[in-house]
């Protein structure tokens, strides 16, 4: 079970116990944490699952593929770090996974 | 609106008569006096049934049922989706099942996106304004008319580089291409909407551009271009898909707070609540509903469904079911899982243009109680609902004091 930290824009930090195969976006969903919207329920059309990864753990993700890429281009804020979480799968070699979360999802 | 009754069609021999209702979607009993309570009276009875008309149909009646239909494309397909069947046009990517579907829907997610709906901001709360100040001294105005009509289709014009001098034909012809329940007046109305776009898909063709019209004319989907049909299908999604529905769900949201003073004194001492009143408005009066069509045999809760079967979805019966939201029929503009309705749909499928309605009609509810903050219903006036697949209030008279307010924006 992946333990993985959000860490809201105001730097409030929630860590949860995440499921192994279920998507970061879910991992947040499920245990309520805020500043995810997850409009479209993971189908990579909304970009209101945005979040950043930072450069040490990225390095460990399979990188974005174009439809991930071109929603990213439409997040509020996004930068090279961006990733949309529901298109990361959590594994347990993700546990201790650092996510930060945008200002604003819309 | 001409009216064409679709015959009856016998009870098939796999629906049990205990489950059998008269039921015309687009004519609902009690529909006239309110299209929307009118539908209350499904939750009487079985949570599934089944009607004779419009090609003879099921009715998922409770909110766990129709989240399942939306999310399950396999048995519940989106094939077909108008009721009865339509023989001429897909339109797209609404009756794709996943796997194709992801493929058209990428060519039009980005247009609809937060950075892009934010940017638009803007311009949408100018149009409003100027919209609500070319009447608030009058005192009285005909809602639909005169500002839900004009607003959603001038914001989608202007999106994506239309001339506003055809607004009134493009109106006329969405109108009809939902709420006819005639198959024959559906299909004329998306061949005049396709008329229209012949020149534009030709210009856009030659001269791309960087907008949503230019992006599907020009589009790929599994490594190849889009056909003409696909073309004609998606332009038909995209035209309709925000303009009735934004513009009845804004009629919808007026006509209630015109008769119920307490929800408006909230909206108007309490702006911040504006944008969760968004999501219980939606959960209300959700106006759109779809059709599926079972793609093999399936038993669920009891009921044996058959490969072909026509089954309709409406959202609306979602945001009403109390076994989801308590007191349904009652505004919570503080209600903790407001934004949980179905008016958006659910799974691959939901609404893309989700953000801009929202935008919308919570721009439109910021910038009118800045200005009209108190109004009613116009008593000498006649309020007037049609219903159909996307279910409309077509006249909401207004009155209220001139002069009362100044905005403070």
């Amino acid at each position: 079970m992946p333990k993985i930290t959000f860490i809201e824009h105001d730097n409030t930090e929630h860590t949860v116990e995440a499921l192994a195969g279920q998507s970061l976006m879910q991992a947040a969903i499920d245990n309520s944490v805020p500043g995810i919207l997850a409009d479209c329920g993971g189908y990579c059309n909304c970009a209101t699952c945005h979040c950043y990864i930072d450069d040490v753990w990225s390095a460990r993700i399979p990188p974005a593929q174009h439809a991930e890429l071109d929603m990213l281009s439409g997040a509020i804020e996004a930068n090279s770090n961006s990733r949309l979480g529901c298109q990361i799968q959590l594994t347990n070699e993700l546990d201790g996974l650092v996510v930060r979360l945008p200002v604003s999802q819309t | 609106m001409s009216h064409i009754a679709v015959p009856l069609v016998p009870v098939p021999d796999h629906v049990p008569q205990e489950l059998v209702i008269d039921w015309d979607f687009s004519k609902p009993p009690g529909g006239e006096a309110d299209i929307v309570s009118a539908w209350k009276r499904l939750h009487d009875g079985p949570d599934i049934v089944w009607t004779p008309y419009n090609g003879g149909h099921w009715i998922l009646t409770r909110a766990e049922d129709i989240e399942f239909a939306q999310r399950n494309h396999d048995p519940f397909s989106m094939h077909e989706i108008t009721l009865p069947a339509s023989t001429t046009m897909q339109i797209l990517p609404l009756s794709a099942d996943p796997p194709e579907h992801a493929d058209y829907r990428a060519l039009i997610n980005r247009f609809f996106a937060p950075k892009v709906i934010r940017d638009m901001e803007g311009e949408i709360r100018e149009l409003a304004i100027s919209l609500i100040e070319s009447f608030k001294e009058k005192g009285h105005c005909e809602f639909m008319s005169d500002f839900a009509m004009k607003f959603p289709i001038t914001i989608f014009m202007r999106l994506v580089n239309l001339p506003l001098t055809d607004l009134n034909d493009l109106l006329a012809w969405t109108e009809a291409s939902v709420r006819a329940n005639d198959p024959e007046r559906r299909e004329w109305s998306q061949r005049m909407l396709f008329g229209y776009l012949e020149s534009i898909i030709r210009d856009r063709q030659k001269e791309p551009g960087a907008d949503l019209i230019s992006a599907i004319v020009n589009g790929t989907v599994f490594g190849r271009p889009l056909t003409e049909q696909e073309i004609r299908g998606m332009m038909v999604n995209v035209i309709f898909g925000g303009l009735d529905t934004v513009a009845s769900t804004m009629g919808f949201a007026v006509l209630y707070l015109a008769r119920n003073p307490a929800h408006r004194r909230q909206l108007a001492e309490h702006p911040e609540l504006v944008g969760n009143a968004v999501e219980e408005l939606l959960r209300m009066f959700a106006p759109s509903s779809t059709g599926r069509v079972m793609t093999r045999d399936f038993e669920y809760k009891g009921i044996r469904f058959k490969a072909g079967d026509r089954v309709y979805v409406r959202p609306l019966l979602h945001g009403m079911d109390e076994r989801k939201f308590q007191c349904p029929m009652h505004a919570d503009f503080a209600r903790k899982n407001a934004s949980q309705h179905a008016a958006f749909g659910n799974g691959p499928h939901r609404c893309a243009g989700a953000l801009l309605a929202r935008n919308e009609i919570r721009v439109f509810l910021e910038e009118w109680f800045r200005r009209i903050p108190d109004f009613e219903l116009d008593p000498a006036g006649q309020i007037s609902f049609e219903g159909g697949m996307v279910n409309c209030v077509t006249r909401v008279p207004l009155v209220w004091r001139r002069g009362a307010h100044t905005s403070t924006a």
